[in-house]
C-alpha cells in the first residue's frame, strides 16, 4: 500500500521540479515528510484542504488553516479521547466488586503502572497531581507516533512545531512545579545558585559562571524533548521511505529489479516493526523524561 | 544517486541555519552528514523540515489542552479512582483475612490449652478418687481386723471364765467325790476334819500341777 502510495506520489514528483530521467525521490520524501495544504488517500486521491488567512499575535503571523499535521493532530486527539473516555465509562460503571476485563482492563494495567513506575517513583511526594499530564502525554503521543504508519497516515509529532509545544508545556509544568514545590527562595536558587562553603568575594564569579549554566541546563531539556520525538520519528519515516525508494532507483535494470524490490519490501516490512516499536519507546522516554525533570526541580538542591 | 543536483551543498544549509563562522564547523559535519541525502531535501524552496509552523503549533496546544482536561475529568479520574478503590478493597480484604486467621490462631490455641487443663484436672481426679477409694479400703481394712482382734480377744476370756468356773465345778464334784469315796472306805477310822484338810491339801497340790500343765 505503501509503495503504491509512493508510485502515485513518484508519478506526481516531476511537478516539484525534478531533473533528469529517474523519479525525484528527495522532493518525494520531503512532500511526505514535511506538513502539506493536502491530504492523500488510496488510488491517488488527494484531499485539498482550505487555505485560510493568517492573524497577526504581535510580530509572530499565525496561520490557522487546517494542513496535514493537524488533521492528523486532530484526529489523535479524537481517537485518544474517544477511547480513553470509554474506558474512563466503564471504570466508572464497574462495580469496585466487579473483577476488570477485556480492553479497560489492558489500560488500566498501564495506567497503574505508569502511576507506580512513572510517576511516583521519579516524582516522590506529591506525584499523584502529575499523573493526568504525564498519562495524556504518553497516549496523545503515541497516538499520533501511530498514525505515521498508518497507510497514508502522518505523524504530527513528525513535525518540530508539534513536539516543540509538547516539550514547552512540560517545561512550563516543570518549572510551576519547582516553584510551587521549593517556594520563592528556594525556586531562586535553582538559578542563582551558590554552592555552600564558597568565600565572599568568590560568589559574583560564582554567579556570573553559574547562572548561565543553570539557564542553559534548563533550557537543554524541553529543546531535547522536542528534537528527540521530532527527530526519531522523522527518521524513521526517512529510513522506511529511503529503503522503498531503492526499488524505484534500480527501476532501469532488467533482472536485479526484482531481487532489489524483494529485498527492499523485507527491509521495510522489518524497519515498520522496529518503528512500531520505536513509536511506543519515544512515547514513553517523552512522558518518562517529563517525570524525571519534574522530580528533579521538586527535589532540588 | 541518478538525481544530479546531489552533491557537497553546504551553501543552502548555512543560509537555512544562519551561518556564521562560529557555526561553520557543526554545519558542515551536518551537511557532511546528511549529504548521503537527496540535495532536494536542503533545497531552500518548498517547506522546509525544521519550519516551525505557529498556525500548527498553535493548535497543537489548544488540543493538547482540551484533551489534558477531558481526559483528566473523565478518562484518568475514574480510571485512577477505580484502581485506588481496588487497591484499598484489596489491601482491606488482605487486612480481614489476616487478622482473622490471628483470631481463629488464638482461638485454636485457647481450646488447646482448656483441653490441655481439662485433661490435667481429669487425672487429678482420677488419681485423687484411687487415693481416697485406697485409704478407705485400707480403713475398712484396719477397722475389720480390729474387730476381729476383739471379737477373738472376747471369746478367749469368755473360754477362760468358762474353763475357771468348770474347773472350779469340776472341782468341788471331785472335793465330794472323793470324800465320799474316801469316806466310804475309811469311814471309822479317819477324824472327819483333819481327813478333809488332808485331802484338800493333795487336791490343790494336784490343780497347782494342772495349772503349770495348763500355762
Amino acid at each position: 500500500m505503501i509503495a503504491a502510495a509512493l508510485l502515485q506520489e513518484g508519478h506526481g514528483a516531476p511537478a516539484h521540479g525534478a531533473e533528469g530521467e529517474g523519479p525525484d525521490l528527495g522532493g518525494t520524501l520531503m512532500h511526505h515528510i514535511v506538513d502539506a495544504h493536502e491530504i492523500e488517500g488510496p488510488l491517488g486521491a488527494v484531499w485539498h484542504l482550505p487555505e485560510w488567512e493568517p492573524f497577526h499575535l504581535g510580530p509572530l503571523a499565525v496561520n490557522l488553516s487546517p494542513t496535514k499535521h493537524v488533521v492528523f493532530l486532530l484526529l489523535a486527539a479524537v481517537i485518544c479521547g474517544l477511547v480513553f473516555m470509554l474506558v474512563g465509562r466503564t471504570a466508572r460503571r464497574r462495580k469496585v466488586h466487579e473483577a476488570p476485563s477485556g480492553f479497560a482492563n489492558a489500560i488500566e494495567a498501564l495506567v497503574l503502572y505508569f502511576r507506580d513506575e512513572v510517576v511516583r517513583k521519579n516524582i516522590g511526594e506529591g506525584a499523584d497531581k502529575y499523573t493526568s499530564y504525564i498519562l495524556t502525554l504518553f497516549f496523545f503521543i503515541l497516538t499520533m507516533n501511530l498514525l505515521g504508519l498508518v497507510p497514508w497516515g502522518a505523524s504530527a509529532t513528525g513535525n518540530i512545531s508539534v513536539t516543540a509545544v509538547l516539550a514547552i508545556a512540560t517545561f512550563l509544568v516543570v518549572e510551576v512545579s519547582g516553584f510551587r514545590a521549593l517556594g520563592p527562595a528556594g525556586y531562586a536558587r535553582t538559578i542563582f545558585f551558590v554552592p555552600a562553603g564558597i568565600p565572599g568575594w568568590m560568589k559574583p564569579v560564582m554567579l556570573l559562571v553559574m547562572i548561565p549554566v543553570e539557564v542553559v541546563s534548563k533550557l537543554t531539556k524541553p529543546f531535547a524533548l522536542a528534537v528527540r520525538l521530532f527527530a526519531n520519528m522523522t527518521a524513521g519515516h526517512t529510513l522506511i521511505f529511503s529503503l522503498l525508494g531503492l526499488i524505484f532507483i534500480f527501476a532501469q535494470l532488467t533482472f536485479a529489479r526484482w531481487a532489489v524490490a524483494g529485498a527492499s519490501v523485507t527491509a521495510t516490512t522489518l524497519m515498520m516493526v522496529l518503528e512500531l516499536f520505536v513509536a511506543f519507546l519515544q512515547a514513553y522516554i517523552f512522558a518518562m523524561l517529563s517525570a524525571v525533570f519534574i522530580g528533579l526541580i521538586r527535589h532540588a538542591h | 544517486m541518478p538525481d544530479p543536483a546531489s552533491g557537497p551543498v553546504p551553501e543552502p544549509v548555512g543560509s537555512t541555519f544562519g551561518g556564521t563562522t562560529m557555526r561553520a564547523l557543526p554545519v558542515a559535519a551536518v551537511a557532511a552528514a546528511i549529504s548521503a541525502f537527496p540535495a532536494s531535501l536542503l533545497a531552500q524552496e518548498g517547506p522546509g523540515l525544521f519550519d516551525i509552523n505557529t498556525g500548527l503549533s498553535l493548535w497543537a496546544l489548544i488540543v493538547f489542552l482540551i484533551l489534558l482536561l477531558l481526559l483528566a475529568k473523565f478518562a484518568w479520574g475514574p480510571i485512577l479512582n477505580a484502581l485506588e478503590t481496588r487497591e484499598q478493597n484489596i489491601q482491606g480484604s488482605i487486612d480481614d483475612a489476616t487478622r482473622l486467621r490471628k483470631e481463629a490462631s488464638d482461638a485454636l490455641d485457647e481450646h488447646r490449652l482448656q483441653l490441655r487443663e481439662a485433661r490435667h484436672e481429669a487425672q487429678h481426679i482420677i488419681a485423687e478418687a484411687k487415693e481416697a477409694a485406697a485409704g478407705l479400703g485400707r480403713e475398712m481394712e484396719a477397722k475389720a481386723r480390729q474387730e476381729s482382734a476383739a471379737i477373738v480377744q472376747r471369746a478367749r476370756r469368755e473360754i477362760e471364765v468358762e474353763r475357771d468356773a468348770v474347773l472350779e465345778a469340776i472341782r468341788k464334784e471331785t472335793v465330794g467325790l472323793a470324800l465320799a469315796a474316801a469316806s466310804r472306805l475309811v469311814r471309822q477310822r479317819l477324824d472327819a476334819r483333819e481327813d478333809r484338810e488332808l485331802v484338800n491339801d493333795y487336791l490343790s497340790s494336784l490343780s497347782d500341777t494342772a495349772e503349770g500343765r495348763d500355762a
